[in-house]
């Protein structure tokens, strides 16, 4: 924190404006400074890596390769069976194909009964 | 039948003897050659349903749209491997093109085949060119599990297949499709009678894929580099619907009941995966996704058994492979580029490639069963005769068609429209070759809007 000058003219970010920091400890001081100096390091990988003429391909964002990979391929190792994801997955994987049986089945049985009994008028013209 | 059988086995040579410089050049003309020979096979001259040259391999049809679809395929397969196989040592290239033509030579014995053993056998030996393609040229790691579990479940499911041919042999004595659609309907009652109807179709509904059954398939496509990709989204899935349609013409009359739960798990299958879509954030792995959609509308007009039922289900199959392939050979377009599948990585591709924003709008227009389209008039067909079944379907078939409109405009606005990342630098320009390609995969599907009589099939 002491060793930090502004740049000729620029005008010092409101993070390091020793005024700011009047009542805050000399802890939380430091640590302020070292994520600041963590957040300039990785900016300035990323500039250099933008700014390099001779760079081809895509700048790796760290981040999106871990948050694809939890979205993609990281998925069965962190389910767990609760009650939540046992009554989801009942409900929209298991319940519909019952409620689906179920339904077309009296369907298609009342059809049936109709045709045996000689009285189902066809509604459409339909070469099915 | 061996005008193009032929001369697909005389690929092997021209693949190994021809001199480095020539070589990809010299296998994408010969097997255009084969591709503009085997589009003789859609004049239709016999009276008789079958165009048979000998006795083991026919055409009719049902399969020669297929058999077209395959030849076609062969030449675009080599025109998108060749930018990401060129850098490998000349041997290696030799054997990817290789592994290429041994499946397309499988995939013609397969769909040209009469006797349902040869079928099954050629089934099956489509499964190893695949398998080495995806573990070999894949990019990840992930590959490995990829080909694990697109072998396993495709082997599981065509055991009891190979078991119920077996039987079917034992009882009736041939295995001849000309033979066998003549005979007397057999008398099936007892539940091992109800066992070896669920073999038989099993191994169809695995790799169609059915939805239950449906996991090998997000993997193998995403993890597969271009042309395994392309070949399995476009022919190996339409294999698994060959092949039930070819077996349900002898597994009366107990269908009527037993289909009920696979029609039923195909209809809610066009939903949930359907719904999958909408949350991927792996552009390869949406456009699998979409594939497992659209075949379980094809297997559920299959399994209700209607001549609008195959009909539909036949012109979905040619449109959705054509459309299918396009749309992963624009996605590997991307990957080459920015190497990332991530969708959200490679935004706003319309302002920087206009030309292929055109393809990416038209395949996805196509995949969202756009009108006068065939991806339509298949998908039409399958649901209206899916609601002569039972008006209910309509619901569920209804939603599908709502959703797979909605993903595929997610894909076309996240890929082609949005600001473009700002650090992507190296993006070159799109090479003739890759133009070429989307325009030999997106005419045949808008040439086929004015004579869709060569897809229909046989019941009309």
């Amino acid at each position: 924190m002491a060793d930090y000058k502004e740049a000729y003219l620029a005008t010092r970010p409101k993070t390091l404006d020793p005024a700011e920091y009047f009542n805050l400890s000399p802890d939380y001081r430091r640590t302020e400074e070292e994520r600041a100096a963590l957040r300039s390091r990785l900016k300035r990988h990323y500039l250099v890596q933008l700014n390099n003429p001779h760079r081809k391909e895509l700048i790796e964002d760290p981040a999106l390769t871990r948050w694809t990979y939890a979205r993609t391929s990281n998925i069965y190792p962190n389910f767990r069976p609760t009650p939540k994801t046992s009554l989801l997955g009942g409900l929209f994987g298991v319940v519909p194909l019952f409620v689906l049986y179920f339904v077309f089945k009296t369907d298609r049985d009342k059809r049936e009964d109709k045709i045996k009994a000689g009285n189902y008028e066809r509604p459409y013209k339909l070469s099915s | 039948m061996l005008k193009v059988l032929i001369p697909t086995i005389m690929l092997f040579p021209t693949i190994w003897l021809s001199s480095p410089k020539w070589l990809w050049t010299a296998t994408t003309a010969h097997s255009l050659l084969i591709a503009l020979v085997s589009l003789a096979w859609l004049k239709w001259t016999s009276e008789t349903g079958w165009a048979a040259s000998n006795m083991y391999l026919a055409t009719d049809p049902l399969s020669t749209p297929l058999l077209v679809l395959t030849c076609w395929l062969l030449p675009l397969m080599i025109l998108a491997s060749q930018n990401h196989i060129t850098p490998e040592p000349i041997s290696r290239q030799r054997l990817n093109i290789t592994l290429l033509a041994s499946l397309q030579t499988f995939l013609i014995m397969a769909f040209g085949a009469t006797e349902m053993i040869m079928f099954y056998i050629m089934f099956e030996a489509t499964l190893i060119p695949t398998l080495i393609i995806i573990t070999r040229w894949g990019n990840q790691t992930e590959r490995l599990n990829a080909g694990t579990y697109f072998l396993f479940y495709t082997l599981a499911g065509s055991l009891p297949l190979l078991v119920a041919l077996l039987l079917l042999q034992q009882s009736t004595g041939t295995l001849s499709m000309l033979i066998l659609q003549y005979s007397q309907p057999l008398t099936l009652q007892s539940w091992g009678h109800k066992i070896w109807w669920a073999g038989c179709l099993i191994a169809f509904l695995v790799k169609m894929p059915l939805y239950g059954v449906h996991l090998w398939l997000p993997k193998a496509h995403v993890e597969a580099p271009v042309a395994g990709s392309m070949v399995l989204a476009a022919v190996l899935l339409k294999l698994g619907g060959y092949g039930m349609m070819r077996m349900m013409v002898m597994l009366d009359p107990l269908s009527k009941e037993l289909a009920y739960p696979f029609i039923i798990l195909a209809l809610w299958g066009i939903i949930m995966t359907g719904s999958i879509c909408l949350r991927q954030t792996d552009l390869k792995s949406l456009i699998a996704y979409s594939s497992v959609s659209h075949m379980g509308l094809v297997a559920g007009g299959i399994l209700v058994q209607t001549p609008w039922g195959f009909t539909g289900a036949i012109i979905l199959m040619i449109a959705h492979g054509l459309v299918s392939s396009a749309l992963f050979c624009l996605a590997n377009t991307a990957y080459e580029r920015t190497h990332s599948r991530t969708m959200i990585l490679a935004r706003g591709l319309q302002m920087i490639f206009p030309l292929t924003a055109v393809w990416w709008f038209v395949a996805n227009l196509a995949n969202l069963a756009l009108p006068p389209l065939p991806n339509l008039m298949g998908e039409l067909m399958i649901i209206t005769t899916m609601f002569n079944w039972s008006p209910w379907t309509i619901t569920l078939t209804g939603t599908g068609t709502l959703i797979t409109a909605g993903y595929s405009l997610y894909l076309f606005l996240m890929s082609q429209r949005g600001p473009a990342p700002s650090h992507i630098m190296g993006l070159s320009p799109f090479h003739t070759r890759e133009h070429l390609l989307m325009v030999m995969h997106l005419v045949p599907v808008l040439l086929l809007i004015t004579k869709p009589e060569l897809m229909w099939g046989w019941c009309h």
